[in-house]
């Protein structure tokens, strides 16, 4: 296992190692226009653009700029641990722009997975055990209706109905329970969290139904009926368990995922994360910011792979790591 | 192993579905208001009272430089809030209308009446004003000399800084630090500011009245030495500072943390400076004990807030067109809709180093076909803008009356015979047919952003029928505008000319957009069709100069810097106006702006601030009864 992990932490290291570079070349070779330009603003005579360039160390050869993001990066820079550079564009340092950020969108994120993992699984096991039944035809239309409505109506429809009209959801915005109290935060993050939860979990009712199927028509549960197991014990013990190993790898890829990728709802519910402010730093090309996104949107993908990963070992005893 | 992308890829496509839905929104259509100077509920005249905190939420914050006024050139918003937290020098009376742009004293004793022929102005500071903690001591003569050293200093960035360069003896902008002293200021006491000109500027008061040339305290500035780091620690003077301003340590660099009222991308929070006294002050009733300000990227949604009561008003962003036909069709609201004219103009420019825009014929032929009313129903109607009949908006000093129409056609509607007869005195119209028939008239790429893009369509079939064929690009805002102020990449066309005037001066609109000097850098703001560009410049850009020449208003743009605020000086820009108009026809004026902030019922007065386009903090008045901590 140790081997193993040794492994997968080189490997884990290499890729962020390549997407930084990646990102890197696309943002400060690609560009026609230097972003030393487009800091000095409405009258960027030569003089000034140089000026600038040296401030922000853009007079360097490329490479040796990305070597010093990657020193900044594991050393810290002028602004901490881990150094992440200033925003062109905020004129602040990055890693104190990203700092509140993560927290909002790690809430949402796993808030909305929990509660898309409880309603997923169980609509899709109850799908699967009661198959061609009104409760399998009900689950495949709560799938397909929700995999199908866009986010941003579902998030919209939400708000009207629950907050505008009936005036049972608090509205939008993000209220940290440090300063506003647990209730006002729950109150604000019901809504976002049910429109994110809605959308995967019509995916994973749809999976874990095709995969407690397929694994209720497998030998060992047969077995496990000629021995006299009861319904209940076969489905959690044995079924669900086997159940879990394609759920897992997905539900790791989702959660990582939304790292960068909870946007719509953000901007839908006024939640300051870090979605919304990933799409505002690439249209402001404001590269050092765009580059810490991808730097954590990457890092979690990976991690969370590992995660996943790992934890099929203790899932599937099938799963051995030599 | 393998993983469904189904839902990442359906939250990316959505995400454009709603950007666009929004844009949409802001270039919808709207319910008919009158498109004069200001909509009913312009000015709401209720008792103002102290107290009370305006609530609001804007899209973004859309700095340039985090609030460091240095190079801060965010008018709308950011301009709006300096007067809120800044003194100069004097200042303008930030109220609606041409009383808006009268220059008084403010940390001044009075305004100065220049000496020496128009080169020496000296002003007496007032005794008794302090800074806002943590500063907390008097504003002397060498805090203001000390704002003009930042502006001079290269690495500080000072956007607006050639409104000074060479205008103020030895201030150059290339200083290496703000510790340098500028020859043309002198100090002689701490209560008496001279400063020493090149040559007369006849508007020099209005520059001295910009946020950049508000004091600044050294021992707090000196520690940022990079562009727009101070914006985070802005020390106050007016009436209202940062939130958390005085918890802020100044004892050594080290020390000092961002105040807690500024989050560049999330929030601001002004509260009461205790240290302003209103007796020093006779321009800013200061009715509010403070302002909040969230960034909330759903516009839809702070109209709701606003109507569900949890805001007070909008601030900068226009009302989706379902809530605007809500509020303009509904008499109970409508007292709340405030629409009023703004130092705004956007117009289609032409690019005179590029065919068939060499011609002037062909640029009038422009002028006349577009149908401007179709224009303005594309971006919202009259309550979001008014057809613009010439470039310098009617609000600017000099601007020219709506009646001064040289392309009048009926109902704004273009006339395509007048056009045609244009085109046919052209050299790209070998057959006389009224439609250009060169190569140079196809494909030619017409830049424009998401807030304009409804104009696109217009355009596009207007000038097909003078034979121009356009292939419209809509770009994000940084890149279209970045595309235009190439000069290398000689863009043809835009639908983006104009914008906002820098200050509430016309040289200010003029100079950046017709001067040969805007043209400074191979990418500079904002000489759209670069006007006045010159042998010399073209071949250091390395862009070809057209044999016809390219027509220049430095001359006059000069003429009416050097005269003094008056009637001489509006005569000359209407002048300017006139030229553009009539002789050079660079640009195709299609729209004023207007700005639209929708109140809830707890604000008991609205002022509009002319001269920073933007509702006035220091003049509306609130009955909420919110309260915030110092």
């Amino acid at each position: 296992m140790l081997v193993y992990l040794t492994r997968r932490l080189f490997w884990l290291v290499i890729t962020l190692l390549v997407i930084t570079a990646i990102t890197f070349v696309i943002y400060f070779v690609l560009p026609p226009v230097s972003p030393a330009v487009l800091f000095a603003g409405k009258e960027a005579t030569p003089q000034l653009v140089a000026t600038v360039q040296h401030e922000l160390g853009l007079d360097h050869p490329v490479w040796v700029q990305y070597l010093l993001f990657l020193k900044h990066l594991v050393l810290g820079d002028q602004f901490g641990w881990p150094g992440l550079g200033f925003s062109y564009v905020n004129h602040s340092s990055v890693r104190s722009l990203l700092a509140g950020r993560v927290v909002v969108t790690v809430v949402l994120a796993v808030g909305a997975a929990l509660l898309w993992l409880a309603m997923g699984i169980t609509i899709g096991v109850i799908s699967a055990i009661r198959q061609r039944s009104v409760w399998d035809r009900l689950a495949l239309g709560f799938a397909i209706f929700f995999i199908s409505a866009p986010v941003f109506w579902l998030g919209l429809v939400l708000l009207w109905v629950f907050w505008y009209k009936l005036g049972v959801a608090a509205g939008t915005g993000y209220f940290p329970p440090g300063q506003y109290g647990l209730l006002t935060w729950l109150d604000h993050m019901i809504l976002p969290w049910f429109t994110l939860a809605l959308l995967y979990a019509g995916w994973y009712a749809r999976m874990t139904r095709g995969a407690v199927l397929d694994t209720l028509r497998q030998d060992y549960v047969r077995t496990a009926r000629a021995k006299g197991l009861g319904e209940a014990r076969i489905l959690l013990r044995h079924v669900l368990r086997a159940c879990l190993t394609p759920i897992l790898t997905m539900f790791g890829m989702d959660l990582a995922a939304l790292v960068s990728g909870t946007v719509i709802v953000e901007v839908v519910f006024n939640l300051n994360g870090l979605g919304q402010w990933v799409v505002q730093s690439v249209t402001s090309d404001d590269i050092p910011s765009v580059l810490a996104v991808t730097v954590l949107a990457a890092l979690a993908v990976m991690v969370a792979n590992l995660i996943v990963d790992i934890l099929y070992a203790y899932v599937d005893p099938r799963v051995r790591y030599e | 192993m393998t993983t469904s992308r189904g839902p990442a890829r359906r939250l990316l496509a959505a995400g454009g579905c709603l950007l666009l839905l929004a844009l949409a929104a802001c270039g919808g259509s709207s319910g008919g208001n009158s498109g004069g100077g200001s909509s009913p509920g312009s000015t709401a005249t209720g008792t103002a009272v102290r107290g009370g905190v305006y609530r609001t939420a804007v899209t973004s914050f859309g700095l340039t430089n985090n609030m460091d006024p240095v190079g801060e050139t965010q008018i709308g918003f950011a301009f709006s809030l300096y007067d809120a937290m800044l003194r100069t020098l004097v200042t303008f009376r930030h109220e609606s209308g041409t009383a808006g742009t009268q220059i008084v004293p403010d940390l001044a004793t009075s305004v100065p009446t220049p000496t020496d022929n128009g080169l020496t102005y000296t002003f007496h500071l007032k005794s008794g004003i302090k800074f806002a903690p943590p500063v907390n001591r008097e504003i002397t003569s060498q805090d203001i000399a000390y704002a003009f050293q930042r502006i001079n200093d290269a690495k500080l960035v000072a956007q607006y800084g050639y409104y000074y360069v060479g205008v103020i003896k030895g201030l150059t902008g290339k200083a290496k630090t703000p510790d340098n002293h500028i020859s043309g200021i002198e100090t002689p006491d701490p209560k008496t500011i001279i400063f020493h000109l090149t040559a007369p500027v006849g508007d020099f008061l209005q520059r001295v009245a910009s946020p950049a040339a508000a004091p600044v305290p050294s021992e707090v500035a000196k520690c940022f030495n990079q562009a727009g780091t101070y914006g985070r620690d802005v020390v106050a003077s007016g009436p209202y500072m940062f939130q958390g301003s005085g918890a802020v340590d100044i004892k050594n660099c080290s020390t000092i943390k961002p105040m807690s009222g500024f989050d560049p991308t999330k929030n601001i929070t002004l509260v009461r400076n205790p240290n302003y006294d209103p007796a020093t002050d006779g321009t800013r009733p200061s009715y509010l004990n403070g302002v909040q300000i969230s960034v909330d990227p759903n516009v839809a949604d702070i109209f709701a807030r606003v109507q569900k009561g949890q805001l007070d008003g909008s601030m900068t962003d226009p009302p989706p067109a379902t809530v605007t036909r809500q509020y303009l069709t509904d008499p109970s609201l409508k007292k709340y809709f405030h629409s009023d004219l703004i130092n705004q103009v956007e117009s289609v420019t032409m690019n005179l180093a590029v065919a068939p825009f060499t011609d002037v014929h062909v640029r009038k032929a422009v002028a006349w076909v577009l149908d401007k009313s179709a224009m303005l129903r594309a971006l919202g109607g009259e309550s979001h803008y008014s057809i613009a009949t010439h470039i310098i908006p009617p609000t600017l000093p000099g601007g020219l009356p709506v009646s001064y129409d040289p392309y009048q056609t009926p109902n704004e509607s273009g006339d395509l015979a007048k056009a045609q007869a244009e085109m046919k005195q052209s050299a790209y119209d070998s057959n006389k047919d009224g439609k250009c028939d060169a190569a140079a008239c196809r494909n030619l790429a017409f830049i424009n952003i998401a807030q304009f893009a409804g104009v696109d369509t217009v355009v596009q079939n207007d000038l097909a029928k003078i034979g121009i064929q356009i292939k419209p690009r809509d770009l994000s805002v940084t890149t279209a505008f970045t595309a235009l102020f190439t000069i290398k990449q000689l863009e043809p066309m835009s639908a983006l000319g104009g914008g906002y005037a820098d200050y509430t001066g016309t040289y200010s609109f003029a100079q950046p957009n017709f001067g040969s000097t805007a043209l400074s850098g191979p990418v500079a703001c904002c000489n759209y069709s670069l006007v006045g560009l010159t042998k010399k410049q073209a071949s250091t850009y390395k862009v070809p100069y057209p044999p016809t020449g390219i027509p220049s208003v430095d001359t006059i743009i000069t003429k009416c810097e050097a005269l003094s605020p008056g009637p001489a000086r509006n005569t000359c820009f209407a002048g300017l106006d006139q030229t553009m108009m009539t002789k050079v026809m660079a640009w195709v004026p299609y729209v004023w702006g207007r700005n639209i902030v929708i109140t809830g019922p707890t604000v008991s007065q609205y002022v509009m601030d002319i001269t920073t386009s933007s509702l006035s903090l220091t003049r509306i008045a609130v009955t909420n009864h919110v309260t915030l901590s110092s």
